[in-house]
């Protein structure tokens, strides 16, 4: 047996084989271990951690000061103010108590005047120091709801808090976007006088005509229909494309206002996860430490009450034991024999298939629905009912709804079948989720891009006089813009009414209902990933719509509002908190990601429209243009010689390709410094741990010399 | 001096707010705190319903009270300690601190005392050690400062290193103390493994201050577990 159960502090009584024989341990005196002990705390290392500010008892039992050893010790703490106060740390960051730290302060003001103060550098930045800090607090104070997601954090966990701040910060995004829209389109568009009404029947052109305004009285529950489809006089209005006026001046703020939304966006994205990733990006290759972060990070100091702390412990109780469990079967799984394997994963090929075809059925249903929506929208039956003419014209987004619905916790069911453990099982559900949510919206844009080029076929019959289907989408841009409005609008209508006919009243009655069946029916939790997605979809639909239908962000930040107060109602009056806690550091890396990935998928329908799709010759501010971007050349030409010199220089291919040459030269030196990071770390480690044993070797050989000669 | 002045002077709440990370606003509200602990038991009492989340701003926002409640508590010391800087460092029990809800319920409530505490006898705080307290749970306070204090803190019988006794009596306090609630002792052997594998580079079967930190360096959770707001 390698433990001495002597020793005072079992701090080397230890598992680890390579302890020296016992030389240094005979019969002769008492405790060896508290002689070794009391060498070993003699070093400097230990009385600087121990040190705790001048006059203040050093941590470390009281009994301890009352040896001789006491007078060694003091000694060593003096030492160790030396090297402190040399340290030019700002007084609050020791971890000292306050009079020490008072103390520190004023013998390093003193000093500074002494010596004169520092550098030009310190000094600035020690006056910086104060305003800096100000604006900072001025800025978080700045932010909403502070205090409303510090408590859904105490009470519901890291997940809830991470969704309700994503959504504060969706929200911010969408104010932005809705302020720029006010200055660089509604402005510009009431500038030069007021823009003209629709086109009337009278006109007509090659491409037909448009007649947006229905004539006559209008029933209400036309108005009605009128207001959620986008049609009638909600069409020849500032929320769609096909309203403003053919003016340059708007056409170029227009354009550049898509242009400047998408990059603020896109940098306001990066901030945030950057943030995020700042402490899982280190340069060390990924050493598994999850059992150190679940045991040192496990518990959180802001829960509060009795009920909370003991639901926190038993699920760390729960996950602990889960994980350790996991490591045995992952042990297991590593011995598994090679027909064991081969039966796993042909069921995991199965399911994977299975996965697909419902995905690839459901993707079919939206492509069929948004096809056969003109057609049903013909017959007869349709054009009386009003109600069953809603129904039709929300065809798309009432099968997308429905397929986000029902697929989901099919994939949590199938998921603990492919025999993964349980994290990859998570992610792996978040991943399909996700595919499902993103992909039904390009397929719903794919069979709208159908409609308008004719299958992108430039010569089929019903394109070839205008670029696009003419006779059944006039002004194909406010239709798009119309979908996205439909969407918008379904999306908000299906949350209220979840949270009102299902998830209230399931707490209301299972509340009621007695025993253990009541007890579990009636217990909901906040399903983080699956509201994260519905967030991130509902804004990638805003970003899609956004050019065509300038109002939505506006639209949708009240949106966002009501679905912020509606979600927190719903919290907390009818969940629970979380069974499975959410690491918060996933959040903060997966979900700015996920944006990115919403974000860079709205802008190709958006690049591909404005570059190649002739606009619509009857409506909007690019009308008469051969693309929406042939504006911007036109524009350029009227700039001084030297703008557009510069501004085509930028175009050209003797800029992007050495711009990409140093960019990928950066990113390669970048890699290949981290990797050298990577390897001089585990060399350090290796030179530490001999270190360590060198250490322990020379205070037992201390102990033993010092125990043979009595003298020392 | 008399017990008039509930103030704190501005000097003093400048050289608070220079030698801790809190805001003045922390700063004057853990001084309401302080002030007035069993006042403040006695108003939830009597209003009857017990508040886990309520920010101590809604309590001190009853400001004439707790003027009044800080008089109380310096007539209740003994004369030579009323005023205002001695109040600060008089020195307040364990138990009127642990029955502050935002510490009543957490299982390492005696070890913060115990670790904060600067009297000669480990059993009190004062008003300053409950402000160095909230500053190293603050939102702002760096974080090696928080790994330092959470070292200490998980350091149950204070020897300056973590083995393995401390590291399954911190298991114990984060499933809970009772039977029923802990690992069995094979669990707990195989996590303690791991752990000591995971962190102790050198090898000598503890984690001493800076394995600690380096460990807690890389774990982005750590940063906002180890919060108390008040």
């Amino acid at each position: 047996m390698e433990e001495n159960p002597t020793l005072d502090s079992a701090a080397w009584g230890s598992s680890s084989g390579w302890l020296a024989p016992r030389e240094a341990r005979g019969a002769s005196f008492p405790s060896p271990g508290r002689a070794l002990s009391s060498v070993l705390n003699e070093l400097p290392s230990a009385a600087t951690l121990r040190y705790r500010g001048p006059g203040m008892l050093p941590w470390g039992t009281p009994e301890e000061e009352e040896e001789e050893d006491g007078g060694r010790s003091r000694q060593a703490f003096a030492e160790a103010t030396q090297t402190e106060l040399q340290d030019p740390h700002p007084s609050r960051e020791l971890p000292w108590p306050m009079q020490a730290r008072r103390a520190h302060r004023q013998s390093y003001s003193r000093e500074q005047l002494v010596h004169g103060s520092g550098s030009r550098m310190d000094q600035w930045a020690r006056l910086l120091r104060r305003p800096k800090e100000k604006t900072k607090e001025g800025l978080r104070r700045l932010q909403p709801w502070a205090w409303t997601l510090k408590r859904i954090g105490g009470q519901f966990g890291a997940g809830a808090e991470s969704y309700f701040s994503l959504l504060r910060f969706l929200l911010l995004l969408n104010v932005l976007a809705s302020v720029l829209m006010a200055c660089m389109t509604l402005l510009p568009t009431w500038l030069e006088g007021a823009p003209p009404g629709p086109p009337g029947l009278n006109t007509s052109s090659p491409c037909g005509f448009y007649n947006p305004h229905s004539e006559g009285l209008v029933t209400f529950d036309t108005q009605l229909f009128n207001l959620l489809s986008g049609e009638g006089y909600l069409e020849w209005s500032p929320l769609f494309y096909g309203f403003y006026p053919p003016r340059p001046h708007l056409a170029v703020t227009y354009l550049c206002w898509a242009f400047a939304v998408g990059l603020i966006c896109l940098l306001f994205i990066l901030h945030r996860s950057v943030s995020g990733l700042k402490q899982t990006l280190l340069a060390e290759s990924g050493a598994l430490t999850s059992y150190s972060h679940r045991v040192f990070s496990a518990w959180d100091f802001g829960l509060s009450g009795d009920v909370h702390v003991r639901l926190r412990q038993r699920i760390i109780l729960y996950e602990l034991q889960v994980e350790l469990e996991e490591t045995m079967l992952r042990r297991q799984a590593a011995v598994r024999t090679l027909g064991q394997q081969a039966r796993v994963w042909s069921v995991r090929v199965l399911l994977n298939l299975l996965v697909a075809a419902l995905l690839g059925a459901a993707f079919y249903g939206v492509y069929w629905a948004t096809e056969s929506t003109v057609e049903l929208q013909e017959t007869p039956l349709v054009q009386e009912t009003p109600l069953l003419k809603l129904g039709v014209n929300y065809l798309p987004s009432i099968f997308i709804a429905g397929v986000n619905f029902v697929l989901p916790p099919v994939f949590t069911l199938i998921a603990p079948l492919e025999g993964y453990t349980r994290s990859r099982q998570i992610i792996l559900i978040l991943l399909r989720t996700l595919f499902l949510r993103l992909a039904s919206l390009v397929v719903l844009l794919f069979s709208l891009w159908n409609q308008i080029t004719c299958g992108g076929d430039a010569e089929a019959e019903d394109c070839k006089t205008c670029g696009y289907n003419y006779k059944e989408l006039p002004c194909w841009e406010t239709l798009v813009g119309q979908e996205m409005y439909k969407l918008l609008l379904f999306d908000l209508l299906t949350g209220l009414a979840v949270s009102l006919l299902i998830q209230f009243p399931r707490k209301l009655l299972c509340g009621l209902c007695p025993g253990a069946l009541g007890r579990l029916a009636g217990t909901q939790e906040f399903q983080v990933p699956d509201e994260v997605l519905g967030l991130i979809y509902a804004q990638t639909v805003v970003w899609v719509g956004s050019f065509f239908c300038p109002l939505l962000p506006l639209l949708n930040t009240v949106k966002f509002l009501l679905l912020f107060y509606l979600k927190k109602l719903t919290l907390f009056f009818t969940c629970s908190p979380a069974a499975r806690t959410f690491r918060a550091s996933t959040a903060n890396f997966f979900f700015p990601l996920v944006l990115l990935l919403g974000l860079a998928i709205s802008s190709v329908p958006l690049l591909y429209s404005i570059f190649l799709i002739p606009p619509s010759k009857l409506c909007g501010p690019f009308r008469g243009q051969s693309s929406i971007w042939a504006q911007i050349p036109e524009s350029i030409s009227s700039l001084p010689e030297t703008a557009q010199n510069f501004l085509f220089f930028l175009g050209t291919q003797a800029f992007a390709v050495p711009l990409l040459l140093i960019s990928s030269i950066l990113m390669a030196y970048t890699v290949a410094l981290a990797n050298s990071y990577g390897r001089l770390i585990s060399q350090l480690k290796r030179q530490r741990e001999t270190e360590a044993q060198n250490k322990v070797f020379l205070a037992r050989r201390a102990v033993a010399l010092s125990s043979t000669h009595p003298a020392f | 001096m008399g017990g008039s002045g509930s103030r704190l002077s501005k000097d003093l709440l400048a050289e608070y707010q220079d030698l801790t990370f809190l805001t003045k606003q922390e700063i004057l509200l853990s001084m309401y705190v302080v002030s007035a602990p069993h006042l403040v038991d006695e108003q939830q009492a009597r209003s009857g319903n017990e508040h886990t989340g309520t920010p101590i701003a809604e309590r001190a926002n009853r400001s004439p009270l707790s003027a009044r409640a800080h008089k109380r508590f310096c007539e209740l010391l003994p004369q030579e300690q009323q005023s205002v800087e001695a109040s600060l460092r008089a020195q307040v029990s364990f138990e009127q601190i642990l029955s502050l809800p935002e510490l009543k319920a957490n299982p390492f409530k005696e070890r913060i005392c115990r670790v904060f505490s600067t009297s000669p006898t480990r059993d009190s705080l004062s008003f300053e050690d409950f402000l160095d307290l909230l500053s190293v749970f603050s939102d702002t306070a760096t974080p090696d400062i928080k790994s330092h204090y959470a070292f200490r803190i998980f350091d149950f019988d204070d020897d300056g290193t973590l083995n393995r006794e401390d590291l399954s009596q911190l298991v114990n306090c984060l499933t809970g103390e009772s039977e029923d609630t802990r690992l069995s002792a094979s669990e707990m052997k195989q996590l303690v493994d791991n752990i000591l594998e995971e962190s102790d580079i050198d090898r000598d079967g503890t984690i001493n201050l800076s394995e600690f930190q380096h460990v807690i360096s890389r774990s982005p959770d750590f940063a906002s577990s180890f919060k108390i707001v008040l």
